[in-house]
């Protein structure tokens, strides 16, 4: 069965190219554009992974972190902060990694591949 | 409760994090917004010759200057500045605290916001107080409270939903309680009490036994009741914690464990007739290392 990436990004061409990334990668991928789409796409897909912009619409990142890891089912799914914002690297300190827009697409693979294979 | 802010900037990048808090405060709480810039010092009293604290250059302040660097403050802040949002430029010559305390006995806001160091950090900023002078000296005589956003990922915020205080027992702590349940209450936040119990002793072999730490922690939640549970009736969502350890470092600690989105905590927390560095170094370490913002309240504001 192939792990699933929730990518929670309101730049449609990030999104874009996450998603058909991950999905060349054999990973099944979902996008929410929100925080709240990504909560809910979160609770009904149960991701192995998820991609966490930090400034979203509607919340803040570590805001939805906050909310994810309030809920039992989803608080031990590990997260990739992907943003272009200053500090990100300590706005969720539990994130498995951040990286800083453009990042660099070998080192996202690695880093997936090294957290859920 | 924030139907007035102000916002002391140097509208450089240093000042960005506290202004991402405060325009999107303002915005969230519909609140007016004066955003404060001191231009910089005379060179002599009265002179029209001033030091611009920005650029360093010796620049003749008349309108046309004083119109420019609103301009330009109003062009740096363009895309913080929405179309809802009630705001004012104000800029001043002077000491930057001078003048800031000055337009906020005059405006009277309900909380001034201020960006915090410019760059301390490491073994200098453990051994100083240096949050910034400005902040030092805004926050020991300010009559109301004073946000600081030091760190970028303090800045990515949100709203009040989740609040820790941090307390002392002292007469300030109980003017920041009084101010940070009121919040939690207006805006039915997850309230959290932490009283860090000090036993920095052992760093230099005065260790306590465990009997004796475990009997402060015992005392601590009592005070914890005594002084505040007992005021927060039928306020259901909150915790109260006593942690021992180096206390900025257990507030820190505390408020990432938490997701805080605020710390409020007393400084200048001791009596009358302290000499000038005697403001809060735990509040100071607080918010040099927080990953939110950090209120400080000082003791006038319990009076």
């Amino acid at each position: 069965m192939t792990k699933k990436i929730l990518i929670i990004e309101d730049d449609a061409a990030v999104a874009d190219y996450l998603q058909t990334f991950f999905e060349d990668n054999g990973y099944t991928a979902f996008t929410a554009i929100s925080a709240q789409g990504g909560y809910e796409l979160a609770k009904k897909e149960q991701p192995d992974l998820i991609t966490l912009d930090i400034e979203l619409p509607d919340e803040w990142g570590p805001r939805f972190y906050r909310k994810l890891t309030a809920d039992k089912a989803l608080k031990n799914i590990p997260v990739i902060v992907i943003s272009g914002l200053s500090g990100n690297k300590y706005a969720v300190t539990k994130a498995v990694a951040s990286l800083s827009k453009p990042f660099d697409r070998d080192e996202l693979l690695k880093i997936v591949k090294e957290t859920i294979g | 409760m924030f139907k007035k802010i102000l916002f002391a900037t140097s509208a450089t990048n240093a000042c960005d994090h506290a202004a991402r808090v405060a325009f999107d405060m303002a915005q969230r709480y519909n609140a007016h917004i004066d955003v404060f810039h001191v231009i910089g010092v005379p060179t002599r009293g009265f002179s029209q010759v001033v030091v611009d604290l920005t650029t360093g250059e010796q620049v003749v302040l008349d309108d046309n200057y004083r119109d420019l660097v609103k301009e330009e403050i109003r062009a740096y802040y363009d895309h913080q500045i929405q179309k809802k949002t009630d705001y004012a430029i104000e800029v001043a010559i002077g000491e930057a605290h001078r003048e800031i305390l000055r337009l906020a006995r005059h405006t009277q806001p309900d909380m001034i916001v201020m960006g915090g160091s410019t760059g301390a950090a490491g073994a200098y900023a453990s051994r100083r107080n240096i949050t910034g002078s400005t902040f030092q000296r805004v926050a020991k005589a300010a009559h109301c409270p004073v946000m600081v956003i030091n760190r970028p990922a303090g800045s990515f915020w949100g709203g009040f939903s989740n609040i820790v205080f941090g307390t002392d027992f002292s007469e300030a702590a109980d003017a920041a309680f009084e101010f940070s349940f009121n919040l939690a209450k207006t805006f039915d936040c997850e309230f959290h009490i932490l009283h860090a119990l000090d036993i920095t002793g052992c760093q230099i072999n005065a260790f306590q036994s465990q009997d004796d730490i475990d009997d402060r922690i015992r005392k601590a939640h009592q005070q914890i009741r005594f002084r505040y549970v007992r005021k927060m009736e039928g306020f259901k969502n909150f915790s109260a914690e006593v942690w021992e350890g180096i206390p900025f470092v257990e507030i820190v600690k505390y408020a990432r464990e938490k997701h805080a989105d605020l710390i409020v905590m007393a400084h200048h927390t001791r009596k009358d007739g302290d000499s000038e560095d005697a403001i809060g170094s735990i509040v100071e370490q607080v918010i040099l290392r927080a990953n939110c913002p950090v209120i400080s309240i000082n003791r006038s504001i319990a009076k």
